[in-house]
């Protein structure tokens, strides 16, 4: 201790080599745990954990140009989790008109509304009237398909009640092979505007009904399953056992929580990474001691023979030097510990507002709130950096230390 | 008197570079407990060495060296170490105190390597200072204090842990010839007062004189033993 004092230069250098490392590490570790935080509950926030969405055909096998049946989808509703199954058929890319007005949908869907809607409550809600029944010739329109010009407050392209004529893209055997065909159908309602909670934008929608759709295209097959189950956590092994009853590759089921579990792990992959390279800042302080130390011991030469004169033995001796750099090791880890985790709480706090998300990925909530991150206080990253921060110290200090512990007292004492 | 310090046959060499300098070609003596004993002799007749060798700082080659009937060659480093803490206590040339402690802290050093409690420790240092006469300096560092006053102060650390023999090393070739005198004069006294074994190295032959017996050495021999006439109470 005494020594610590008189080299007090010397000792706040070489501490302050600890306090960077454990600095860097909490640091990390916590802004990384409160940005992986904020990552996920953004993530659950923004997709639908209780829905799966089913693709026929698999990403590595090749898309199928196989479609679903109605056989498919009362297969799926067997299985035990499964809330709600709804098929849809999509209709491509249509034209709208109203009167003289005129607007384009990205995707025509045809839905059983009464299952659609159990699948998705949350993006079903009606800006507006919302139709009290669905008859076999309603559409319900997305917000960006009747607000198509965002910046002008011009009126809508249709209200409720109001008939809509769609154009659609029919097949037929003879030449040229399809033909366009003008249907009409009422405005049941239109939808409040939602973004992209997910992999899917209904705002650039318009929906029918599937039996209507069925009719016109004069086919009975379904481009893709959607999913409600019964409880999100569950949701990858309804997934598995819905997959177990298809062939291989039949079909590509997509699941949320997988997505945000990866994201996530990924995350935390980084982050480890970070820290790892954090670390490298405390093996350089570790070899700062080594060096101070050799010194030290060099220099003391003479002291540790007057010592072993005395009767010290050399593990004395050893605890001694050893003791210096675990005094070294606490002083710097408890500073560390403390600009660690103010650098983190400051960080995040300057940060905090500065990073917004990107404008068309807009959450359940429409209005846009900025990132902000949290940082976060463990309790195990504390104690390991800590206790890292102490071996290190004793670690490196070990060679200098056992060299003091073995020097003859006679060659010592002679020593100038 | 029993003899509480062997010497037997002892050699010791050491190695210059490919040369193997004797230092000891073969000493043997008793020293008779609680005697005070000069061991003198001119330079590089091989004392330091025979110093060092009695008080366990080094090994022999050959020959034994028995502390209390153990020949010190059986025993472990660490039983060493504690037989340098308990039974021997050394006093050197140059002192040889830590030059950021205290004088206080220094003569503690002893008892607090042995692990002693502090408030213990702080009474009897202050105690042993007061025997070699320097209460009034204890909170002085090794360079506030004249030479005669740390070679005091290296004798109180020597004497805290009531040795059995107090090895010195040239103790007044440091120190003017009257300080000197001095030193000597507290060394014997306490020899008498405390009835510890005494042995001296000089080559200083009117501290020699001073003893009860003198053992002149020369190139790493014996050559004779003297009894000094003045009668000593033991």
């Amino acid at each position: 201790m005494e020594n610590l004092k008189q080299r007090k230069l010397r000792t706040s250098l070489t501490t302050l080599g600890v306090v960077i490392g454990i600095t860097a590490i909490i640091g990390l570790a916590s802004l990384g745990e409160g940005f992986r935080i904020e990552m996920k509950s953004r993530m659950q926030q923004g997709f639908e954990l209780d829905n799966l969405t089913i693709i026929p055909g698999s990403l590595f096998a090749g898309l199928s140009p196989q479609r679903f049946f109605d056989s498919d989808v009362q297969k799926i509703s067997e299985v035990s989790g499964v809330q709600t199954v709804t098929q849809v058929m999509q209709l491509g890319n249509v034209t709208l008109y109203n009167g003289n007005k005129t607007t384009q949908a990205f995707v025509a869907t045809a839905v059983n509304f009464t299952e659609f809607i159990k699948v998705f409550p949350d993006r079903f809600v009606f800006d507006g009237e919302s139709p009290n029944a669905y008859g076999n010739d309603t559409i319900i329109i997305g917000y960006k398909v009747n607000h198509p010009n965002e910046t002008e407050t011009t009126s809508p392209f249709a209200t409720a009640h109001d008939n809509v004529t769609m154009t659609l893209l029919v097949t037929q055997q003879a030449l040229p092979f399809y033909r366009l065909e003008n249907h009409t159908f009422t405005t049941g309602g239109v939808l409040q505007e939602r973004g992209t909670p997910g992999i899917t934008n209904f705002d650039y929608w318009v929906f029918i009904p599937l039996e209507t759709a069925r009719e016109i295209y004069k086919k009975e097959e379904s481009d893709l399953i959607f999913v409600r189950v019964t409880d999100s956590s569950q949701s990858e092994r309804v997934a598995k056992d819905i997959e177990a009853m298809f062939p291989p590759f039949r079909i590509t089921i997509l699941i949320p929580l997988t997505f945000i579990r990866q994201v996530d792990n990924i995350l935390s992959i980084v982050q480890l990474f970070l820290m790892a390279v954090a670390s490298i800042s405390l093996l350089v302080a570790g070899i700062g001691i080594m060096n101070i130390m050799t010194v030290s011991v060099m220099e003391r030469t003479r002291e540790i023979g007057i010592l072993k004169a005395i009767g010290a033995k050399s593990r004395t001796v050893l605890a001694m030097f050893l003791a210096e750099a675990v005094l070294i090791g606490l002083m710097g880890g408890i500073i560390g510990l403390f600009t660690g985790y103010g650098l983190s709480y400051g960080l995040a706090f300057a940060l905090t507002g500065l990073i917004q998300p990107q404008q068309n990925t807009t959450f359940q909530n429409p209005e846009t709130h900025p990132l902000t991150i949290t940082p976060v206080f463990s309790f195990e990253w504390t104690v390991a950096a800590f206790v890292f921060a102490i071996l290190i110290c004793i670690i490196f200090a070990l060679y200098p230390a056992r060299k003091a512990s073995k020097l003859n007292p006679v060659e010592a004492l002679r020593y100038e | 008197m029993a003899a509480i310090l062997g010497v037997q046959g002892v050699k010791k060499s050491y190695r210059m570079g490919r040369v193997a300098v004797p230092a000891l070609c073969g000493v043997s003596f008793e020293v008779k407990n609680g005697e005070f004993l000069t061991i003198f002799g001119p330079s590089g007749s091989g004392k330091s060495t025979l110093l060092h060798l009695m008080g366990g700082l080094d090994r022999p080659d050959e020959g034994k060296i028995l502390i209390d009937g153990v020949d010190i060659l059986e025993l472990s480093d660490s039983t060493l170490a504690d037989l340098r803490l308990n039974k021997i206590g050394f006093v050197f040339q140059f002192f040889n105190l830590l030059p950021r402690l205290t004088a206080l802290k220094n003569v503690e050093l002893p008892l607090a390597i042995a692990g002693a409690s502090e408030g213990e420790t702080i009474e009897r240092a202050r105690q042993t200072l007061e025997l070699v006469g320097l209460k009034a300096r204890e909170n002085h560092r090794p360079a506030e204090l004249s030479g005669g006053e740390q070679q005091r102060v290296a004798i109180a650390r020597a004497l805290i842990t009531n040795p059995k023999i107090i090895l010195a090393d040239e103790p007044t070739g440091n120190l003017d010839t009257k300080t000197g005198w001095e030193i000597v004069q507290l060394m014997k006294k306490l020899n008498g007062e405390k009835g510890q074994t005494l042995i001296v190295i000089t080559h200083d032959p009117s501290i020699a004189e001073a003893a009860d017996r003198i053992i002149y050495l020369r190139d790493g021999l014996v050559e004779r033993v003297k009894e000094v006439s003045r009668g000593s109470q033991r």
